[in-house]
């Protein structure tokens, strides 16, 4: 049987295939990342966009191009790989291929936690909202996780009811408190529809050691996580200790999830809909689709930054907003091919 | 007789219920055993606590001279392999990426992939007679068909000892026969020690060169077939009257239910 050997002695993450793909993905995002750049209210040419970066001269060119695009340049694809990441080992951790880090609840508490801060602390700066937002996010982590391991099982199912159950909390919690003080509803609406726009480089720079340490556990665990794949009792036959892999997985998403909302708010979808991408992609193997959901979800993100400046120029739309259409409706033709 | 596994006193609880007390038993290496016994009987839990995915309330089980409780969790992987009761895995999943999941015992961080594996999964595929289907999707599979590539996974795994726990629970008769003669022939020809959980007496008397029957947490008897099935020891077992007769064609005992004999199913249904 000649084609059968020729493709089990090699393992999927091997194949030439992925690694041409992965190459052109990332100029992809490359291209996009500079289109990032000079796209938006105003267009700008490549020699404008050169100076701007090496011989900054104080124009409002420059300023504009330095202190307002290149954030969120940066900023997009580095929210956009992190919820893709968690994406993925959330379906995983949960069996579930409709759940996301928004299943878990870790959006939801760091709303909460932002309203909570800026209602009570009378914080109002956006890298004082991104602590809150990502201490938020850690602390739901951690909560979700603590109910869910408390009955021992921590079965894929109660880690989705606990998660959903704390979405809803928290929600309207987040409800109650905005629809009493309509002065924090505006100044909070922005932030909890999500957001690139205003932020300053600092921000991706903070974000960066969560993104990269959640990353790194996630690829670490990829071969644990392709057993998870299967029921309790074959992983642990197959030698994977359930209660260890599932601990370092769900810090993986809380620190992915919280560098994600602690820069651009709760961006919704780009989790539940990256890691669909990504198996059409590369197939179920977790080495390859997580860094496939990276470069998709990087991807994903700073395209709908950019549609983001254009749906209603000249004003611009939050990007929460057209990650969550577009994702919408590519969910449903998911689910009208095939079950997702 | 040389054994696979050693059970001494072993006691496993779920919570206050004792699922079994003080079992000794002994599996013959090399041999096919099988654990049977009417519902509830406690042969699921032995099973899995001979995998240690049961903690021993009390008790002890030795891997030839080994304590199982002392091996890491992927050295006993490389030393039993477990086909689960009614496994799961994605229906998307491809029969070559669910068969190479077994080989995850034998890998590390640094090393995660070796010649080894890609001729163990080969291996295993051909062994199972699944290597046509190496593209295949599992939701695409019949019953009989998914059972092979599942044995196959547990045979990439290579492990001495083979853990099964009901592998025909759902499937038709032909593929029940089909499924248990593969995994007589991974006995026979590989000289894997093999461990199966039948509820079904005759396929249980059919296969096993070890019968262990169990009843309410403890092991009853334990022998040949031959010696073993008696029309009052499994009156006493299963609670049903019956005839035993040798199967003509494998001269097996087989097996004739009469009628169920306990008190309370005869006080019912005389009402």
């Amino acid at each position: 049987m000649p084609l059968a050997s020729s493709t089990t002695s090699i393992p999927a993450h091997w194949r030439i295939g992925h690694r041409a793909l992965f190459a052109g993905l990332g100029l992809l995002l490359f291209v996009l990342m500079y289109l990032s750049l000079a796209l938006g209210y105003r267009l700008y040419s490549p020699a404008e966009i050169w100076a701007a970066l090496t011989a900054f001269d104080g124009s409002e060119t420059h300023v504009v191009i330095r202190d307002l695009r290149l954030p969120r340049a940066v900023m997009a694809p580095m929210v956009g790989a992190a919820l893709g990441i968690a994406g993925v080992i959330v379906q995983t951790l949960s069996r579930n291929r409709i759940a996301s880090p928004d299943t878990l609840g870790l959006n939801a508490g760091a709303a909460f936690a932002v309203v909570l801060a800026s209602g009570t602390l009378g914080i109002s700066s956006l890298p004082g909202l991104s602590v809150a937002a990502a201490s938020g996010a850690l602390l739901t982590s951690f909560v979700v996780f603590g109910l869910a391991a408390a009955a021992g099982g921590m079965s894929p199912l109660r880690i989705v009811l606990v998660g959903v159950t704390f979405a809803g909390l928290f929600d309207s919690f987040v409800y109650v408190v905005l629809t009493a003080n309509e002065t924090m509803l505006d100044q909070l609406l922005f932030w909890l529809a999500g957001s690139f726009a205003d932020r300053k480089l600092g921000l991706a720079l903070n974000g960066l050691p969560f993104l990269l340490v959640g990353s790194v556990l996630a690829i670490t665990l990829a071969r644990p996580l392709d057993i998870l794949q299967t029921d309790d009792s074959t992983a642990r036959g197959l030698g994977v200790p359930l209660g260890v892999v599932r601990g370092i997985a769900f810090l993986a998403v809380a620190l992915l999830s919280g560098a994600a909302v602690a820069m651009a708010g709760p961006v919704m979808f780009v989790g539940l809909v990256v890691p669909h991408a990504a198996r059409a992609l590369v197939g179920l193997g977790h080495r390859s689709q997580i860094v496939a959901a990276a470069l998709v979800g990087a991807l994903y993100a700073t395209l709908a930054d950019i549609v983001a400046r254009f749906v209603i120029y000249p004003r611009e739309a939050p990007v929460g907003a057209v990650t969550a259409i577009v994702g919408g409706l590519l969910l449903l033709v998911l689910l009208r091919r095939r079950a997702a | 007789m040389d054994k696979a596994v050693t059970v001494t006193a072993l006691t496993v609880a779920y919570g206050a219920a004792t699922a079994l007390s003080a079992i000794d038993l002994g599996i013959p290496k090399g041999k096919v055993t099988v654990l049977a016994g009417p519902n509830g009987c406690g042969k699921s839990t032995l099973l899995r606590a001979i995998r240690r995915l049961h903690q021993p309330k009390s008790g002890e089980i030795r891997l030839g001279d080994l304590p199982i409780s002392g091996l890491k969790e992927k050295e006993l992987a490389r030393h039993i392999g477990l086909l689960a009761q009614n496994p799961s895995a994605p229906g998307d999943m491809t029969v070559e990426e669910l068969v190479r999941l077994g080989r995850y015992p034998h890998q590390t961080m640094l090393q995660p992939w070796s010649a080894a594996d890609g001729e163990a999964i080969q291996a295993a595929m051909f062994g199972t007679g699944v290597s046509h289907l190496n593209d295949r999707r599992l939701g695409s599979l019949s019953g009989g068909q998914l059972q092979r590539v599942w044995i196959a996974m547990v045979l990439a795994q290579e492990t001495d000892i083979i853990c099964l726990d009901e592998p025909v629970n759902h499937l038709d008769m032909a593929h029940q026969i089909d499924c248990l003669d593969l995994v007589r022939r991974l006995n026979r020809e590989h000289g894997r020690t093999v461990v199966l959980v039948l509820h079904d007496l005759n396929l249980a008397a059919r296969y096993a060169d070890r019968l262990v029957f169990l009843k309410g947490g403890s092991v009853v008897a334990e022998g040949e077939p031959v010696e073993l099935m008696s029309e009052v020891l499994i009156e006493d077992v299963f609670g049903i009257s019956c005839r035993v007769i040798t199967d003509p064609v494998h001269e097996r005992p087989l097996c004739i239910p009469i009628r169920n004999s306990t008190p309370r199913f005869r006080a019912e249904t005389a009402a």
